[in-house]
């Protein structure tokens, strides 16, 4: 999954510069495009201010499927801030993908499993944060592992892992078989020249349109299984 | 230039990208809170409060009207009632008026009628008692006169008499 990775090692910790340029950039657009949508807040909104109101609606809907109460409302920014992150990585590597002696300088962030996984990662932490914080060590414990019935325990604590694997592998096996799949139509084009170019230009358009569908879908996924592990942890079954 | 094995492992885990997106993660909630997510949702919030607070005071504002307009309602009615209630009034008050009116009229007619009949017997009463003195006085001058003149001729003595008999033959028929 890393070949052709660019490592860069800074005070002895390994850096895959392949990975966090992208990241970088998705990043960088996803806050100048909101930072461009949030100019001039007015109380009547115009024009870009309803896109990201619009936006905001749509997490905030992701939100209150899952947890109705006042409670999620300070996941808000939280969702946010991931779906926006995940969907402009999803749909990075559709448009432009940059490689240079074999070696990738921008693609998804998130057809890396290191990405999707410190994602993963993160979310899952905090939900286990919350769930202590919320019913103290032993509530969490009792509300997580032993319930409903004690005896699951083994399969709970298993459960816990998976979720992380599922959760992180999903979003970056999704994104990465499209990647891989664009990049085999357009070694098709290459190969035989014009007879394959030709053929190889709408295969590719749909192959690329399909991924935009399945990266937006993906991103939707991977905030709404976020927001049912935190309520899961939070709130008694 | 690959430092692929540097764990001796055949992949490495590169576990500075975890430290990246951590970071890079972390950095873009901030200064997407600071500068979109915070602002909007600000507004958005303020948005809901506003329209709140309208739809309260427009609820409030129709209760208003709907109240003013019952109230008008039973002061036009109270009116109509009034209107008529002060026209029975004015009407009794009127006929009140007009029978005060009358008998003091009657009353005032009558009281100068008596005034005037007394002051027309009371005058008849002083004009008898002025002729009467006028008469004696009258009858006194001439008599004086008489007697002064025509003392002396006894001749004429007769008709003094007769006179004076006449006079009281003239107090004796009144």
């Amino acid at each position: 999954m890393n070949e052709g990775a660019y490592v860069q090692e800074i005070f002895g910790i390994p850096f895959n510069i392949s990975n966090d340029l992208p990241g970088l950039l998705t990043a960088i657009i996803v806050f100048f495009t909101m930072f461009w949508l949030s100019r001039r807040i007015q109380l009547k909104p115009t024009g870009r201010q309803n896109v990201l109101e619009w936006i905001i609606d749509f997490t905030n809907g992701i939100i209150k499927s899952t947890m109705p109460n006042k409670e999620g409302s300070q996941f808000g920014l939280l969702i946010f801030t991931l779906f926006s992150f995940i969907f402009v990585s999803n749909q990075l590597g559709l448009m432009l993908q940059v490689n240079v002696n074999n070696i990738d300088y921008i693609r998804s962030p998130t057809a890396d499993a290191m990405t999707t996984m410190v994602l993963a990662f993160m979310v899952l932490l905090l939900a286990h944060f919350l769930g202590v914080k919320k019913f103290g060590f032993k509530g969490y414990f009792k509300n997580t592992y032993l319930s409903p019935i004690p005896f699951l325990l083994p399969l709970s604590v298993l459960e816990e892992f998976t979720n992380f694997l599922t959760l992180a592998l999903r979003l970056y096996g999704n994104i990465y078989s499209g990647e891989v799949l664009l990049k085999l139509i357009y070694e098709f084009g290459r190969s035989f020249g014009i007879a394959s170019f030709i053929p190889a230009i709408p295969l590719e358009l749909v192959w690329q349109g399909f991924s935009v569908f399945i990266g937006s879908i993906q991103a939707y996924v991977f905030v709404t299984l976020t927001m049912v592990y935190i309520s899961q942890k939070i709130e008694k079954e | 230039m690959s430092p692929d094995f540097i764990l001796g492992a055949a992949t490495t885990v590169k576990w500075g990208d975890m430290l990246f997106y951590l970071i890079l993660f972390i950095v873009l909630l901030a200064l997407l809170k600071h500068y979109a997510w915070g602002p909007v949702n600000e507004m958005m919030e303020k948005r809901a409060a506003k329209i709140a607070n309208d739809i309260d005071s427009a609820e409030d504002a129709r209760q208003k009207a709907e109240d003013l307009a019952k109230q008008r309602q039973e002061a036009l009615k109270e009116s109509h009632v009034e209107a008529s209630q002060i026209i029975e009034r004015a009407k009794k008050n009127g006929e009140q008026q007009k029978n005060v009116i009358v008998d003091n009229a009657h009353s005032e007619a009558q009281s100068i009628k008596e005034t005037a009949k007394q002051d027309i017997t009371r005058e008849r009463q002083d004009a008898l008692e002025g002729v009467k003195n006028d008469v004696a006085e009258l009858s006194l001058e001439i008599a004086s006169k008489v007697i002064s003149k025509n003392l002396q001729l006894d001749n004429q003595k007769a008709l003094i008499d007769s006179y004076i008999e006449g006079l009281g033959k003239q107090n004796e028929v009144k």
